[in-house]
């Protein structure tokens, strides 16, 4: 906890100061305000052997599994849901080891929820939906605690429960943060505000820095205030091609463009190379991707 | 016009299951299409919700491509987050129907949308649960949605229990202490509509026109009892197929693959 100032950092710099290799790391979004420009930075850097953890794994886990990035993986899915296509680069992990074999843990959306919940909280663990008999009930792989059956003390019968899950790290991705950390989400806000409060450290990408002042005009919208956050990162487009409500729309053709692209290793290599090392940085990205293109997903006008 | 393909019918049919007014959770892909159109055909009041906590009660300009695709959001009357939509909303018990697609379904309405084959080393590795779980854990009038017509898509069961049915029968259910009226009501697919029986065995209870007994049984990984007397499901008719090819064209555009044919 820290309250004043945070530290504003680049996109790199927040790669190179906070995620070594082996990092544990929950990533923020859910289809929605996915942090891609992250993930597209820890390809640049080349990290290895990360830890992640994030609900809908979607394109963003799909590239850093595919490019070598990650060897643990805690989620509840992992697809490309424009179509949908399958995330190739996870099936081809599972299903075929490359380009090297990943350990997968599962849990379900609300158990998911509920987990980050009594770590937000700080409690021993959160009763959730009856799971038993499903898979990912009877199947563990690295966390064999994920889940018990309790008596309920009330009476009724067995309850199923989660432990608290408190990851080392959190990025998430945010509309507007001011330069004290205070970060803003509009629109559905998904698990979100438990994951970020669950987190022992919390890195915010936000589309934009405003002041104080328009802060404070919707403190409703606040969901993670200053004294949580460690640092800052202000990235326009960082969840492109997922949407960033009020700001721009989930980018269809590019999602289809790298259903394509990822079918074959070859083919991903060729999106890593074209679209991630040859951008340079996330501006270059979205360069590349072109101003028409933006302009077309843009969905915030001026006087938001 | 053309008369309707089986996978046309699945949408009346599915969509004939919604009641106007109701408060329904809709899970990712066709039942969302389904949904739709039950809007645009006669449920205009429906008010749907969705995992991430969004609440849809209007037609929305497009059709979104998953829950999570904001166009859902548009004009939305909330926009909540997850322990709302799965536990305040649907846990409780405020949600009225629940609409799931099932993959990969079995004789007691298990759904496997995991991996096909050994978990650790699977076949065939699918997408995994995402909120498919709870639905089927705590949804009232479950109903799944396969538009698959292939065999492997029925297995007597399932390798991995994403979603759960019945388990091994409905007593199981109970015992493991899933709350009652919770459990799969009704199955729409392309061949007609299949019900659950006390037992939590999976029987067909209507099929579509020109849908023989033999073919749907030729279909199921398992002996499937077919309902003497079953119903035999009207096709759409004009103004209905209208807007369903509507639909399914707008689907298209928005980048939805349509099975082939």
């Amino acid at each position: 906890v820290s309250t004043g100032e945070k530290p504003v950092l680049s996109l790199r710099d927040a790669v190179r100061r906070y995620v070594p290799d082996g990092q544990e790391l929950l990533i923020g979004g859910f289809a929605f305000s996915d942090p891609t420009a992250l993930a597209h930075e820890l390809i640049r850097q080349k990290r290895k052997g990360l830890y992640i953890m994030k609900t809908s794994g979607g394109v963003l886990v799909d590239q850093l599994v595919g490019a070598g990035c990650a060897d643990r993986l805690l989620s509840c899915h992992v697809w490309n849901s424009v179509g949908p296509v399958p995330a190739h680069c996870f099936r081809r992990a599972l299903e075929q080891r490359k380009p090297h074999a990943i350990e997968i843990e599962e849990l379900s959306y609300g158990a998911f929820t509920m987990s980050l919940l009594a770590g937000a909280c700080d409690l021993p663990f959160m009763p959730t939906t009856p799971v038993q008999g499903t898979g990912h009930f009877t199947q563990r792989t690295f966390l064999p605690n994920k889940f018990a059956v309790v008596d309920n003390p009330f009476g009724g019968g067995a309850v199923c429960v989660v432990p608290p899950l408190k990851p080392a790290l959190g990025v998430f991705h945010v509309q507007r943060v001011d330069k004290f950390g205070n970060a803003q989400m509009f629109g559905p806000t998904g698990e979100m505000r438990y994951a970020m409060a669950a987190c022992k450290k919390l890195i915010v990408i936000a589309e934009e820095m405003v002041d104080t002042k328009v802060i404070r005009e919707r403190p409703e919208a606040t969901v993670a205030p200053g004294f949580m956050v460690d640092a800052v990162v202000v990235e326009p487009w960082a969840a492109h091609p997922t949407d960033s409500y009020g700001y721009y729309y989930r980018d269809l053709p590019h999602n289809a463009l790298y259903g394509e692209m990822s079918r074959t290793e070859e083919g991903f290599q060729r999106y890593v190379d074209e679209w991630i090392i040859g951008t340079g940085n996330h501006a270059g990205f979205m360069a590349k991707l072109g101003s028409e293109r933006a302009a077309e997903l843009r969905i915030r006008k001026e006087g938001w | 016009m053309a008369a309707a393909t089986r996978f046309e019918q699945m949408f009346l049919t599915g969509a004939g299951r919604i009641k106007d007014g109701a408060v329904l959770f809709v899970g990712f892909h066709w039942p969302m299409l389904m949904s739709r159109i039950a809007r645009r055909l006669h449920a205009p009041n429906i008010v749907v919700v969705y995992e991430n906590g969004i609440v849809e009660d209007r037609l929305t300009s497009v059709l979104p491509t998953s829950p999570c695709d904001l166009a859902s959001a548009e004009q939305a009357t909330t926009c909540a987050g997850s322990l709302e939509a799965l536990y305040m909303w649907l846990g409780s018990g405020r949600v009225q129907m629940t609409l799931v697609e099932a993959a990969i379904v079995d004789r007691y309405g298990n759904v496997n949308t995991t991996a096909v084959g050994p978990y650790l080393q699977p076949k065939v590795r699918l997408p995994g649960s995402g909120g498919g779980t709870e639905l089927s854990s705590l949804g009232r009038d479950l109903m799944l949605v396969s538009a698959s017509v292939n065999k492997r898509s029925y297995p007597a069961s399932v390798d991995y229990i994403t979603s759960p049915g019945y388990l091994s029968g409905a007593q199981e259910r109970n015992r493991l202490g899933y709350k009652p009226g919770t459990g799969p009501k009704t199955l729409v697919n392309p061949l007609g509509i299949f019900k659950f029986d006390e037992n939590g065995e999976m029987y067909a209870a209507g099929l579509h026109a020109g849908v023989t007994p033999d073919e749907a049984r030729a279909t199921f990984g398992w002996p499937i009892k077919v309902q003497s007397n079953h119903e035999v499901l009207p096709a759409p008719n004009e103004d209905e197929l209208k807007v369903i090819r509507q639909e399914l064209a707008h689907a298209k555009e928005r980048y939805y693959l349509l099975p082939e044919g």
